[in-house]
């Protein structure tokens, strides 16, 4: 069945109320399913209300995105006009060259400076192989999720905390709160979520995991000591304020203590905002604040971009292109972003925290906008995926006390340096500890 | 007259029935509870609250569920492809174990299937998708029956064969000197002393099209999207709704209980049909 | 006699009988395991949304055996899931057979539905249903072992039994389908032989060991093949049940051919695994047959 296809006779009216070439064009978007879905398809409904377009979604397990995705751009004939793709399957699509570049759909096409790139992942540099803002076009955010520090108001009021700066602040605090029935903190230190989680750690160390991926140089950084220095805090955190055995906690787990009352402290993506404050899902709703994620004393606050963008394959007709850039230049306007937040959706500017009031939708906006400000790209290259299911072995192993940190960041810079060196890329030796 | 020993087994028996019984039902009851409950309460762990229907209202009438269009669709998908698996496996059962065909045909096709059997399905997703948008069939029944029929060919063609084994070799014989075509001494012969072995086969081989998930993901799209590929959406990227996937499982196993109990039938009308001989 | 039509139709019979699975077979399967053996030898790269494929001859295999550590984790782990698992199951399965053909009308009608309940339920809640359920600070399980003092058991946390916990919930979801076989099988055997045994069996253990069994053999040793290359291919419960961690402690096979082949997209190695998995599981089950065809004849000889 179509899910959200409604067949319009559209107005006159309606139609004029646009910009740009209003065309009758059926776009087809593939997408998952999700909390933010709901947002999505009001935006879609209300851009069908807005224009005489129709659209028509796939919604699509998450589990099946990405064999959905390359089964339809590799083809000759795409089946989806817009795909949506996920921070960690970016860059094998982005360098496939299977994404039309959106200037060449519309030359004067840009991305307003109040939309989010989150590290540049809007773009790809053919040249370098990695994200960059100023390389061709491919994408434009759709769901700005990144990771946020959350944290208990009601336990912060009680014991007059305040939210912390720095790592040693966090650390302070979890133990405050820490008791029998509560947790510190929660690391999300599971196989499949550890490299994501570390991220945000490792760079406000000060650490990094390449040289210098926007100039081009993926030279191996990981073994510093800032990275010491970070899985140290990673796993002291998990340790001394979490539960036992944190190398099974993935996100289920991390939401399931939090929205139970039983954490006091969790950093996870803002996309578990609205679920932490549902009474239906969460016995602390109300009560769960967010913050920045903290950083190093003296070290720049970061946090791990987990967002979405949309992109137009190349393989399909060009009417089918300038209608769907039509719809994701209208997506981004600030005026339907605050519709799109107050639907449930996760927005993609960093422009709305003045406009929202005191409506409690909007609660999460300034600290969602301050993470979203400072949020990066892990693995900005092809080989990424590759690159994260081996070191988040390492560092898992490096939580369940399999491995000294030591070693963990050591085999994970041997590793990673392997990888790249037969991929073709020229290295520096990668730093070791 | 019932010895004492005998009682004593069979109450012994009963004992390990019934264990093996709670075993499976307490789970299966504790998801049957948890499709009416809320999120928090199935994290919380209650085993008590106040029963909700709401998980049932979203899978049936949210807009953005069409769970009874999904299930048509497995069930259309998986009783053709299991009539289809059934009858081919069948066939090629009975001719390689009591008609001598060539040993390199048997070994082939045997061999083949048991090859492919082994692989990873998920390896192959990726050349049928190409195979079936090629010839203009992605999305369609015909694409999503066909490997389905496929899937559980090996499987059915081996469980056939070991059942056709028990059919005594002499029984045939007689057949053919009483001047039987091989199709009469197969209608008349070995589908009615393998019916017991039929349902059984059947049943696995509608549970694997029931069940499957990454052949449907890629074959299908919203209008042919099967029950599994529907209910993978509630396990989704930042949560897990439990709720939601619990009214979904018992909505969809309802329907292939009564296909076990449909077998059953099956299993012993094909026994009678067997002892009457 | 036969006449010569009849021959002619038999002759017929003879092919088209066989005609159906082999065209299936040739048509749809032929070509992606070609294709997979093609991408084994092959590096695939992707430039400007087109396919490009380059011959490498067995440098995946080597990177295979070189460097892919957790592979070779996944497989010590699959060797001990899949033989602790389908003994479980195959004495589970035939003692539940047993009992269920014990039992008489209603009683076994409502066992039989009973024990087929578990692998009638999609695979992926299966996964997610037992996370919740072995959960340390929530799940059921622990619950009840609480009121008898016992735990928590972080069933899935700790790295020591995480894979036990897998077995465990692998031989509840496909204990049923050993049940189901070795009930049909059951069923199906001539009722005439116990009759006649009748008298020379002391107790019912005699009879199981002596008749039911012997008996049986045919439908265990199938059911058995069937059951052991289904477990060399476990996915569905790993990946919600525990993604493979702690570590590499529940990593399995077939989740890293998934993870390196989709995940990854590294085609290449990817199907190098599910090649070399092949092979092996192929050699194992050449090997068992001659072992079993070899006591067989000794067997024979002995009793003859």
């Amino acid at each position: 069945m179509k899910q959200t296809k409604t067949f319009l006779l559209g107005s006159v009216a309606s139609a004029m109320l646009v910009a740009g070439p209003a065309s009758a064009e059926e776009i087809r978007i593939l997408i998952n399913q999700s909390p933010w879905l709901n947002g999505f398809v009001a935006m879609v409904e209300e851009y069908e209300d807005q224009t005489d377009n129709t659209i028509e979604l796939d919604v699509t397990p998450f589990g099946g995105m990405l064999e959905k995705t390359r089964n339809s751009v590799r083809g000759d004939d795409g089946r989806y006009d817009i795909v949506a793709l996920n921070a960690a399957g970016m860059a094998e699509f982005y360098a496939g060259g299977f994404l039309k570049p959106l200037t060449e759909i519309d030359a004067e096409f840009a991305l307003d400076e109040n939309v989010l790139t989150f590290g540049g992942s809007t773009g790809w540099n053919f040249d370098t192989n990695g994200f960059s803002a100023d390389g061709d076009l491919l994408g434009v955010p759709i769901n700005g999720n990144v990771q946020v520090l959350y944290y208990r108001t009601d336990l912060y009021d009680e014991a007059g905390l305040t939210p912390p700066e720095t790592w040693d602040d966090l650390m302070a605090n979890a133990k405050a709160l820490a008791d029998d029935n509560t947790y510190g903190f929660i690391p999300r230190a599971s196989r499949d979520s550890i490299l994501y989680n570390f991220t945000s750690y490792l760079f406000s160390h000060g650490g990094s995991f390449f040289a210098d991926p926007s100039g081009g140089d993926y030279s191996v950084t990981i073994a510093s000591p800032e990275g010491l220095k970070a899985l140290e805090t990673y796993i002291a955190l998990g340790n001394e304020a979490g539960p036992p055995n944190p190398g099974a906690i993935a996100q289920a787990e991390l939401i399931q203590l939090m929205s139970t009352g039983r954490a006091a402290h969790a950093i996870a993506v803002v996309a578990a905002y609205p679920v932490l404050n549902d009474p239906n899902s969460s016995i602390v709703a109300g009560k769960v604040g967010t913050a920045l994620i903290p950083a190093a004393e003296g070290e720049e606050h970061a946090s791990a971009a987990g967002h979405w963008v949309a992109a137009i394959p190349k393989n399909v007709t060009g009417e089918k292109q300038d209608a769907a850039l039509d719809f994701l230049n209208w997506f981004l306007s600030k005026k339907q972003q605050l519709f799109y937040v107050q639907s449930g959706g996760i927005p993609v500017r960093k422009d709305l925290s003045d406009s929202a009031g005191d409506n409690p939708s909007f609660a999460f906006l300034p600290a969602f906008s301050e993470n979203a400000s400072v949020s990066r790209m892990n693995m900005p290259l092809p080989q990424g995926s590759q690159i994260s299911d081996a070191i988040s072995l390492f560092l898992n192993q490096a939580v369940i006390g399999e491995l000294t940190p030591t070693e963990a960041l050591n085999k994970s810079a041997d590793e990673m340096h392997r990888i790249l060196t037969e991929a073709g890329y020229t290295l520096a030796e990668p730093s070791k500890l | 007259m019932i010895s004492r020993t005998t009682r004593k087994n069979l109450l012994g028996g009963h004992l390990v029935a019934w264990g093996y019984a709670l075993i499976i039902i307490g789970p299966m009851f504790w998801i049957l509870s948890n499709s009416f409950k809320r999120q928090i309460d199935i994290l919380m762990g209650n085993t008590f609250s106040t029963p909700i229907l709401t998980n049932y209202e979203t899978l049936l009438f949210s807009r953005q569920s069409d769970f009874l269009m999904n299930l048509w669709n497995s069930a259309m998908i998986g009783v053709v492809s299991t009539v289809i698996v059934l009858v081919i496996a069948t066939l090629a059962a009975f001719t390689i174990i009591r008609l001598e065909p060539p040993k390199w045909a048997t070994a082939l096709l045997l061999g083949w299937a048991l090859v492919f059997h082994m692989l990873p399905t998920l390896t192959f997703v990726g050349s049928w998708y190409v195979m079936f948008s090629n010839m203009g069939l992605h999305g369609t029944y015909t694409a999503l029956i066909l490997t389905h029929v496929l899937h559980a060919l090996p499987q059915t063609m081996f469980l056939m064969v070991g059942f056709l084994l028990n059919i005594p070799r002499e029984l045939i014989q007689a057949a053919r000197m009483d001047g039987c075509s091989y199709g009469q001494v197969f209608r008349r012969i070995v589908v009615p002393l393998s019916f017991g072995g039929m349902a059984a086969a059947g049943a696995l081989a509608f549970i694997q099209s029931w069940s499957d998930f990454a052949i449907s993901l890629n074959l299908s799209d919203q209008d042919t999207m099967t029950a599994p590929v529907a209910i993978a959406t509630f396990a989704q990227e930042h949560q897990i709704r439990y709720g939601e996937m619990a009214a979904a499982s018992v909505m969809s196993m309802i329907p292939a209980l009564i296909l076990i109990l449909l077998g059953q039938r099956y299993v012993v009308r094909g026994l009678m049909a067997g002892a009457v001989k | 006699m036969a006449t010569n039509s009849t021959r002619r139709r038999n002759a017929l019979w003879r092919i088209g009988s066989l005609l159906p699975a082999s065209l299936l077979l040739v048509a749809l399967s032929i070509y992606p395991v070609f294709n997979l053996v093609g991408l084994s030898l092959s590096d695939v790269e992707w430039i400007d949304g087109r396919a490009h494929s380059e011959f490498i001859g067995f440098a995946n295999f080597d990177q295979l055996f070189r460097h892919e550590t957790v592979y070779w984790a996944g497989v010590r782990n699959t060797i001990i899931f899949a033989i602790c698992a389908v003994t479980a199951q195959m004495i589970f399965g035939f003692s539940m057979a047993l009992a269920a053909r014990r039992a008489s009308g209603v009683t076994r009608a409502v066992l039989t539905a009973v024990f087929l309940l578990p692998i009638v339920m999609p695979p992926i809640v299966i996964g997610a249903m037992w996370r919740l359920l072995l959960g340390r600070d929530f799940g059921a399980v622990n619950t009840l072992l609480g009121y008898v003092g016992i735990g928590p058991i972080d069933f899935l946390g700790n790295p020591d039994i995480a894979l036990a916990s897998v077995i465990l919930v692998d031989i509840w979801h496909w204990t049923p389908f050993v049940f189901l076989l070795m009930l049909t099988g059951l069923e199906s055997l001539d009722q005439e032989v116990f009759e006649a045994a009748k008298f020379d069996v002391r107790s019912p253990w005699q009879e199981l060991r002596y008749v039911t069994i012997p008996l049986m053999v045919p439908t265990i040793l199938i059911t058995l093949g069937l059951r052991l290359v289904l477990s060399f291919k476990v996915f569905d419960e790993v990946y919600l049940l525990t993604g493979g961690g702690p570590g590499t402690s529940t990593e399995v096979i077939n989740f890293s051919i998934y993870r390196t082949f989709f995940a990854q997209d590294r085609l290449g190695v990817g199907s190098a695994m599910s090649l070399l998995t092949l092979v092996a599981v192929a050699v194992l089950i050449v090997v068992v047959n001659l072992w079993i065809r070899k006591r067989r004849s000794k067997s024979q000889e002995a009793t003859s």
